[in-house]
């Protein structure tokens, strides 16, 4: 981190750089913080964009260029939503590791939520299908679900640590999730992969250049 | 105000680098000792010395406990060190108002 700690005991004289050294930690204090964030949003970009890119390939009725087989597009997805769910989990651990407390206790009730919620929408998934929900449906169903559910807990994320990038990803994902099924199947798929993928990768691009503007 | 007034034991730059980092935790919340060396990147004994004055001035809670075996320390501006701090740095910014 910073290198430059000038050790001496003594107190520096010129109260601007007495500043400029205060609010240069802080700074790096935030960016050490932000760093996982960054990389979360990142993955998660690219997780919705090609993810849900390729399961809109993988419909005759999609992607008009080309169409990949199922047997493709199906487990590039799963693997992608698993890979990143295990990166969000180890990001999510270093964000605020070392510290204890007050913080303690909402940090695990916003890190229970996801599997938490997870589980739930599943388990109504599950549910409707056993009632007969017929695929076509259960396409336009998961991915919504899980749209509405990922927003409402950035909107949660947003509350608990006053960030407006989880506020404005919260507020795309549920505006994504919300309007997909009124594209059909697979048509749901591409509003899913432009909306919330680029909304993710616009926001980690955005963070990036204010941390380097930041220094 | 005068350099002379601001508080001696904040107004030193390893001080002042580590008040200024146990600021940005929430009220409540305490700091593992490996974490705040890697936040300032300062030697341990380094970090010790000033820690130690600083809790000496009562501006800095060291909780030790135990993780395991492992002992732990932990550490978070007291009340008065966090206000020290935000007296700190209003002055810093009167006496930069008033040399503009």
């Amino acid at each position: 981190m910073n290198n430059n700690t000038t050790d001496a005991d003594e107190p520096l004289g010129d109260p601007r750089a007495m500043l400029a050294l205060l609010e240069g930690q802080q700074r790096e204090v935030l960016n050490a913080q932000q760093a996982p964030v960054i990389w979360m949003y990142f993955i998660w970009g690219i997780t919705w964009f090609v993810g849900f890119l390729a399961l809109w390939s993988g419909d005759v009725d999609g992607n008009p260029w080309f169409t990949l087989p199922a047997a493709v597009a199906t487990p590039v997805f799963i693997v992608m939503l698993v890979a990143s769910i295990v990166a969000s989990a180890v990001l999510g651990i270093r964000i605020n590791r070392g510290v204890r407390g007050i913080s303690t206790f909402s940090g695990a009730v916003y890190g229970l939520s996801w599997s938490v919620c997870g589980t739930a929408f599943a388990m109504v998934g599950v549910g409707l299908i056993r009632q007969g929900l017929s695929p076509e449906l259960a396409n336009l169903y998961f991915p919504s679900a899980y749209a509405l559910m990922c927003g409402t807990i950035y909107l949660g994320g947003a509350a608990l640590w006053r960030d407006v990038s989880q506020l404005v990803l919260g507020l795309v994902l549920l505006a994504a999730g919300a309007i997909a099924p009124f594209f059909g199947s697979p048509g749901n798929d591409l509003v899913l992969a432009v909306l919330v993928g680029g909304a993710f990768l616009i926001a980690a691009a955005a963070l990036m250049v204010r941390r380097r503007q930041g220094r | 105000m005068t350099m002379d007034e601001l508080d001696p034991v904040i107004h030193a730059s390893a001080r002042l680098k580590i008040t200024a980092t146990l600021a940005t935790l929430p009220v409540g919340d305490q700091i593992a000792f490996p974490r705040l060396q890697e936040l300032l990147g300062m030697t341990a004994g380094n970090l010790s010395t000033h820690l130690r004055k600083l809790e000496d001035a009562g501006y800095v809670d060291v909780v030790k406990s135990h993780q395991g075996r492992t002992p732990a320390t932990y550490l978070a501006l007291s009340r008065s060190g966090r206000r020290a701090f935000e007296d700190y740095l209003e002055a810093l910014r009167a006496l930069l108002g008033e040399s503009a």
